[in-house]
């Protein structure tokens, strides 16, 4: 990172008249903005807003159709991520390229040309570029072992070795947990200030934008509709331009909407001692129990890696405990036995919709159809007009957006993905329904959608379980509020008059 | 932008990716066919004559679609098999010792059970199909229990397999048929007893035996069976994503098992018809199976794991089998069969594998697209 300052007399990036369109949509159209050096520059929409399309067009992955883009008062075309390194941009996307198989070094070092392969010096050079910035993190661990938020550290570290002047992040924080944001922070904070760098943060999360960036540009259908420093505005301000109207903002007004089933609904789900070892001998749940009653929304929080993961796997079959007993409604379920706890009216919304949540390879009609054969079917012969009538019915429910139910999944948005997986879990009218990051990747009007069907799933008697390393999630729907840490829980406290310093301390395991 | 939108052009992008597939396996079936004749040419034969000379042997000579009908049946039966284990995700290619295991199992009731009640028939191909299913069981049950990969233990099995056919052959207590006062002993069955063979068919002095109508149903059935029941819609969720059939309750021992049992069985059925439709004049050898279970797995994957498309890819393949034994009459080198249809098998990978990378990309692009 040479040179830069704030003092220099151009801006580090300017865009001007960006403009870009796919068929008849204008992902850019005319948009025109400025990042300065030792500044961080937040980008904030909802989904299709354009943020990433602009980025793309900036790192060469995308041409754009008109308009200029100058580096450090210089107009450069850029035609490709290769050249847009060499002019000193750099970008951490949202999804990582990591191989998982491969240790942290060899990620690093993995698109080099150079003929020879340099062990201890790429070893030295993650610790190096670590060092600095803080980015504490194993050269020699395997990728596969690593949390979200250390595979986004080694993502970070490929690209600052190569020192950029200019650091592009897409969504960074969607995977990370509270902490790890905090921490990501702090890194681009070190970039800026130390390293005189530009940074330009891409999120649809206003605390993150409010929190971390210097600047704000908002962007909306494809054209920049509001820009101002950061310490000038609200959350309420970045909202509306951001949607174009007044949305329910996540606040405690939520607690007025809950149904009476305080406490006096019957026993969902109750899970007595489980305890999950992995295959290496790690115990990966500790003894936990927890109970949830029918209509009450329990919100397990907790940083990320702390065991939620394997909690949702032993509730959907996926798992087999190695103590302790789940038992729905009163009666015992077999862990980890194929289908079982779908049987006993546990529904899933997995973190992950493509690996347990559907079959992208099959039709919409035949992925809300997969735990309900029975109902589709006589005899072991498929009922395929019944099948496509009930997969009509809850797209026209759920307001699922797609052209046929006989449309593979693939084609569908993720967030049509989402509702078709919503739809299929609540069709089955389970006892306990187990959302876990739902609304991760969403936009704002799929969260507040997820919420909604959330409660009303509560209301009708369902049990709800809310997995989610957003706290601003949990405090908004959940009752009841209970920590995992390591793998057991570690604290409960209903959501009323919530002491936020003691949630932080048993999210952080030191209550 | 607005989700109808963006549905909208997913389907569209849907109905040109099918246009544009049709097209690229038009163009690399003429590309295989150009390359195939240069070889010809190259070798010094005239690539009409050796056209003429494989239509002639496969469909036009007197008696020759029957002999072409007669090789589809075994080679269709295979792929069948074989299209079941790949829905499932189980990837079977162990066919050719499934299909030796069944002929054999065949062969110690149809050869050596000298009556004329037409039940050993029965019970001779049936015996076959259990052969050939415990062959393939064996791989199963060591992946479902010592998670040793399929792919490796079904085609170690295959050696085995013909290890085990040749055995067989060594002992006159067993299969071998020992021709008293004859020193050079040929290695072989006695031949099927008479009324223990397949029926034949005749239309237009064309034979072929039983097995050809059965391996067509064969097709039929299971193409309904995999798409139309839950056993095959179940096996689908299986073989694309586990995790998600794990959670809808399709346990992958039970249904994976079944899934290679039915291929190992179809593979074992197919050898055992072989034997009683009169291949090698009745009798069965160590070298019996002659390439028909890798044949059939190929036809399974040039027919995209469909059962009805694979009826006219195994017409195909039966057809150059058959069409080959009349090039070296016409002075080419038989050989070059093989090379086309090598050409053929690889022409037709390509397009599928280039919309499958396609799709691939942009479900990536698809990913990062969304800001």
């Amino acid at each position: 990172m040479v040179g830069g300052g704030a003092q220099a007399s151009s801006p580090a990036v300017s865009l001007k008249s960006i403009t870009k369109s796919y068929g008849t949509l204008r992902a850019c159209d005319d948009v025109s903005m400025v990042f300065e050096a030792g500044r961080i520059h937040g980008i904030l929409g909802q989904n299709g807003a354009g943020k990433s399309t602009l980025m793309k067009i900036l790192i060469g992955l995308v041409t754009p159709e008109s308009g200029e883009i100058h580096i450090a008062g210089e107009r450069v075309q850029v035609t490709s991520p290769q050249q847009a390194a060499e002019l000193g941009i750099g970008m951490v996307h949202q999804h990582f390229s990591l191989v998982d198989a491969l240790t942290v070094w060899e990620n690093v070092v993995l698109g080099d040309r150079s003929s020879r392969l340099d062990a201890d010096r790429a070893r030295a050079l993650v610790a190096e570029i670590g060092g600095r910035y803080g980015l504490g993190i194993d050269p020699d661990a395997r990728v596969s072992s690593l949390t979200a938020g250390q595979r986004q550290r080694v993502e970070i570290v490929k690209c600052l070795r190569r020192n950029p002047r200019v650091l592009i992040f897409d969504e960074p924080t969607s995977v990370l947990t509270m902490e790890e944001s905090e921490q990501l922070f702090a890194v681009l904070r070190h970039v800026v200030r130390d390293e005189g760098g530009t940074v330009a943060l891409v999120s649809h999360r206003l605390e993150e934008v409010l929190k971390a960036t210097d600047d704000v540009v908002i962007m909306r259908d494809g054209r920049v509709v509001a820009e101002m420093p950061t310490s000038g505005t609200s959350p309420d301000k970045l909202a509306r331009a951001m949607v174009g109207r007044d949305v329910r903002l996540r606040t405690s007004d939520a607690h007025h909407m809950r149904s009476g089933a305080e406490s006096g609904g019957n026993v969902a789900l109750r899970l007595a001692g489980v305890t999950v070892m992995s295959r290496r001998g790690g115990t990966e749940l500790d003894g936990l129990s927890l109970t949830v009653r029918a209509g009450e929304i329990v919100g397990v929080a907790g940083a990320e890696g702390n065991g939620q993961r394997v909690l949702a796997d032993v509730l959907s079959s996926l798992r087999k405990v190695t103590s302790g007993t789940v038992e729905v409604g009163g009666a015992a379920v077999k862990t980890g036995s194929a289908g079982a706890m779908a049987a006993a009216g546990i529904g899933v919304v997995p973190e992950d919709r493509h690996d347990s949540g559907c079959v992208l390879d099959m039709t919409v009609a035949e992925n809300l159809a997969l735990t309900s054969l029975d109902r589709v079917s006589s005899r072991g012969a498929l009922d395929i007009p019944a099948m496509r009538e009930s997969a009509e019915q809850l797209i026209a429910q759920f307001d699922v957006s797609c052209p046929s139910p006989d449309v593979p999944m693939w084609t569908l948005s993720g967030g049509n993905q989402q509702r078709v997986v919503l739809a299929r879990e609540l069709s089955l009218r389970p006892k306990v329904l187990v959302a876990a990051q739902p609304t991760r990747g969403l936009d704002v009007s799929a969260i507040e959608y997820m919420g909604d069907r959330l409660r009303e799933a509560a209301n009708d008697g369902v049990g709800v379980l809310l997995i989610s390393s957003e706290l601003d999630e949990i405090l908004h729907l959940a009752d009841r509020i209970i920590v995992m840490f390591k793998g057991a829980i570690v604290g409960e406290l209903p959501n009323e008059a919530v002491d936020m310093a003691h949630l932080g301390m048993l999210i952080g395991g030191a209550a | 932008m607005s989700v109808v939108l963006r549905s909208a052009i997913g389907r569209l992008k849907f109905g040109r990716d099918q246009s544009e597939l049709a097209l690229l396996y038009v163009a690399c079936l003429i590309g295989a066919l150009l390359v195939s004749m240069l070889l010809i040419e190259v070798n010094g034969s005239s690539w009409t004559r050796a056209l003429n000379a494989l239509v002639d042997g496969a469909f036009q000579n007197s008696g020759r679609w029957g002999e072409t009908l007669r090789r589809t049946a075994p080679l269709l039966i295979v792929a069948v098999g074989s299209v079941v284990a790949t829905k499932a995700g189980i990837i079977n290619i162990g066919q050719e010792g499934q299909l030796l295991v069944g002929a054999m199992g065949g062969a110690f009731i149809l050869t050596l059970v000298q009556s004329g009640n037409p039940l050993m028939l029965v019970l001779g191909i049936t015996l076959g199909a259990a052969a050939g299913a415990l062959w393939a069981g064996l791989a199963g049950t060591l992946w479902y229990w010592r998670r040793i990969p399929i792919v490796l233990s079904t085609l170690l099995l295959v050696y085995l397999a013909s290890q085990m056919a040749a055995f067989t052959l060594t002992r006159g207590e067993l299969l071998l048929n020992v021709v008293p006062g004859e020193p050079n002993r040929l290695l072989q069955s006695a031949a099927v007893a008479s009324g223990s063979r397949l029926g034949i068919i005749e239309v237009f002095g064309n034979q072929f035996p039983l097995s050809v109508p059965f391996a067509l149903a064969m097709a039929l059935g299971f193409g309904w069976l995999l798409s139309r029941t839950t056993w095959g819609f179940r096996l689908k969720i299986l073989g694309l994503n586990p995790r998600t059939a794990q959670r809808a309750g399709v346990s992958d021992v039970r249904y994976g098992m079944s899934a290679i049992l039915v291929s190992g069985a179809t593979a074992g059925m197919a050898g055992a018809m072989m034997l009683a439709g009169g291949e090698s004049q009745y009798k069965f050898s160590s070298g019996f199976s002659s390439s028909v279970g890798w044949d059939g797995l190929l036809v399974a994957l040039v027919a995209r794991n469909s059962p009805l498309l694979a009826v006219p890819v195994a017409v195909v393949f039966a057809a150059l089998r058959s069409g080959s034994t009349f090039l070296s009459v016409a002075g080419i080198e038989a050989v070059l069969v093989d090379v086309v249809r090598a050409l053929l098998v690889v022409a037709l990978f390509i397009p599928p594998a280039i919309s499958d990378l396609r799709r691939k990309r942009r479900a990536l692009t698809s990913l990062t697209e969304r800001t």
